[in-house]
């Protein structure tokens, strides 16, 4: 059984080599998203306007819950452009006669690569809040809780990704999609600010959607742990990570039938 | 002989979306405009363990297709295939280990890495033991030349250095079934010569069944045993290369340029396509007339600067075959 799931690890692990390719994007995208935390603590400064809390967090911590949400949706990639990109060049071909899960294979790539990301994007950001805001308080105890829910949150952002991406199969533009998919992780994902600045009814939709597993749970483990919510965010995301999982192998199953190469 | 691959009555049906134009777009969301295409229409072929088999045709013939199909990548609309005893698309991963595929425009080595590392990640893939990975690649760089450079980039590799070791990574797994579509797509005369030669080894060495797809006729012609020519989807020559060459393609172009003026000899032949003072492009139905003789007198009545002698292309002979529908 191990056996059977070790080639998924290596995919991993090349790929996340291969990434070293394209630090220099990997460090311009982390340069991009230093200015704007460099913007988002002024405007933040002015929200605060003197006051210590705003939806229950510090200053410094609203910078550090940014710096984490940005992190983990920018250094996801655009999967879904990716998987239309294969579909339309034909390069699928090439993945779908190997003996492994396509799925599956896609998800091993994918963390390689955005781990790889995750960690140089996080530092360089981290760099800026430290100098302009200072540290946050966490306890070291927390980090392999913490390591835990953020790969959950990037294995939740791959599976939505996967569903949305293999409609590619089927629809032409998938370009589209991917833009839809962005900006709901930035607004009801909470990846701009905590999911309190919506109205209640949005906020309390949004609370249970898979969206915000991806930006706003994990962040939010990040400047303020607590192992109710941590429990809360394993068994909410395992149940959303089995749904969307079982939800794109049968949509696989069915666009595979519908497929059409170019280039045949 | 039983068949190494079987293709009864195999059809392909692509549904393709119409893009309108202007206010017509609006409309496309309530009711969207489709067309069909017949990629591939009610063929049947029988390949035997070991053959080496082209298959010839222009562009959408449905070569690709039809490859895609035996691999188990797309589903068929109709027809039965089976290709190592199992049927690809319901047990595309068990016959995953029984073939192997090159898509020339698409190549399966990770640019940024050495190919010793895809090689190590494909053992991985294809469950190879340690041990017979090992000697099956000492094996394989050997026979294939790659041993200087198995260690440099992908990306720093000449395109036939690149070649060479996307075979050797397509035989790891020592396939019984070796999928080329189109191969030697952008190398040059000698790159292309170096792989042919490669695959006729391997096919005779080790019983591999070769399906090579080419635009390139000499390609197929200097490999295969057999070519079947597919156009718009239908099979329109299935036989020895031979027979196809002595029926089919017995035209040449032949580029002339002269020192003096030109002087062409004169014949029901001879077909001029191109003249000028000095130069000229002719066609010549070489059954009609022998190249030697058209030569001699070219030579004996010009002083030659230059001459090129050209097979006819491709498309031509397809279309002169279709034209006939002669089928074997």
């Amino acid at each position: 059984m191990i056996n059977k799931y070790a080639k998924y690890f290596w995919i991993a692990e090349i790929n996340f080599r291969n990434s070293f390719a394209y630090i220099f994007d990997v460090i311009s995208s982390s340069i991009f998203i230093a200015l704007i935390i460099f913007i988002f603590i002024n405007l933040w400064s002015i929200v605060y306007g003197g006051r210590e809390l705003v939806f229950g967090l510090t200053l410094p911590m609203m910078i550090w819950y940014l710096v984490f949400t940005e992190a983990m949706v920018t250094s996801s990639g655009k999967l879904i452009t990716e998987i239309g990109a294969e579909v339309k060049s034909g390069e699928v071909a090439n993945y779908l006669n190997k003996p492994y899960n396509y799925v599956v294979y896609k998800y091993a790539k994918s963390i390689g690569s955005t781990i790889f990301s995750f960690i140089l994007i996080f530092a360089i950001s981290a760099i800026v809040a430290l100098l302009l805001v200072g540290p946050i308080e966490i306890n070291l105890i927390h980090i392999p809780f913490m390591i835990i829910a953020t790969l959950l949150g990037l294995t939740l952002y791959f599976a939505m990704s996967a569903f949305l991406g293999i409609l590619a199969f089927w629809i032409e533009d998938s370009q589209a999609i991917e833009f839809v998919y962005s900006k709901l992780l930035f607004t009801i994902g909470g990846m701009l600010a905590p999911l309190a600045i919506w109205p209640p009814v949005i906020e309390q939709i949004s609370l249970f959607l898979p969206f915000s597993l991806v930006a706003f749970y994990p962040a939010k483990l990040f400047v303020k742990f607590s192992f109710d919510s941590f429990i809360w965010v394993i068994g909410f995301g395992v149940i959303w990570g089995i749904v969307l999982f079982l939800a794109t192998a049968l949509l696989f199953r069915f666009m595979s039938k519908k497929l059409s190469i170019n280039g045949g | 002989m039983e068949s190494e691959i079987s293709i009864q009555n195999l059809t392909k049906v692509f549904k393709i979306k119409e893009k309108k134009q202007g206010l017509a777009k609006l409309t496309k969301f309530l009711k969207p405009y489709s067309k069909e295409l017949i990629a591939v229409d009610n063929i049947s072929i029988e390949i035997k363990k070991g053959e080496l088999v082209g298959f010839i045709g222009p562009n959408g013939a449905g070569k690709s297709t039809t490859i895609k199909m035996l691999s188990g990548i797309l589903f068929p609309t109709e027809g039965k295939i089976s290709v190592a005893n199992l049927d690809p698309q319901k047990e595309r991963r068990i016959l995953a280990y029984k073939i192997g595929t090159i898509f020339g425009q698409k190549p399966q080595l990770w640019f940024h890495l050495p190919a010793i590392d895809t090689f190590k990640l494909f053992s991985k893939i294809y469950d190879l033991d340690k041990k017979d990975f090992e000697k099956r690649l000492s094996f394989l760089v050997k026979k294939f030349a790659i041993g200087s450079f198995v260690d440099q980039p992908v990306r720093k590799l000449s395109l036939g250095q690149r070649m060479r070791c996307e075979f050797v990574l397509a035989l790891l797994h020592k396939p019984s079934i070796l999928f080329l579509d189109e191969p030697t797509i952008g190398m040059d005369l000698i790159v292309k010569k170096s792989i042919r030669e490669l695959i006729k080894k391997i096919n005779k060495e080790e019983n591999v069944t070769v399906i090579l797809t080419s635009h390139d006729m000499t390609d197929v012609e200097d490999v295969c045993d057999r070519a079947i020519i597919i156009n718009e989807g239908t099979i329109v020559y299935d036989g020895s290369f031979e027979q196809l060459k002595n029926n089919f393609s017995s035209k040449k172009v032949i580029e002339i340029v002269s020192e003096t003026k030109i002087k062409l000899p004169n014949h029901k032949s001879v077909s001029i396509m191109k003249k000028g003072d000095y130069s000229a492009t002719v066609e010549i139905d070489t059954k009609k007339k022998s190249l030697k003789r058209f030569l001699d007198k070219l030579i004996s009545d010009n002083v030659i600067d230059d001459i090129t002698i050209k097979e006819q292309p491709i498309e031509e002979i397809i279309e002169e075959i279709y034209k006939k529908k002669v089928k074997k």
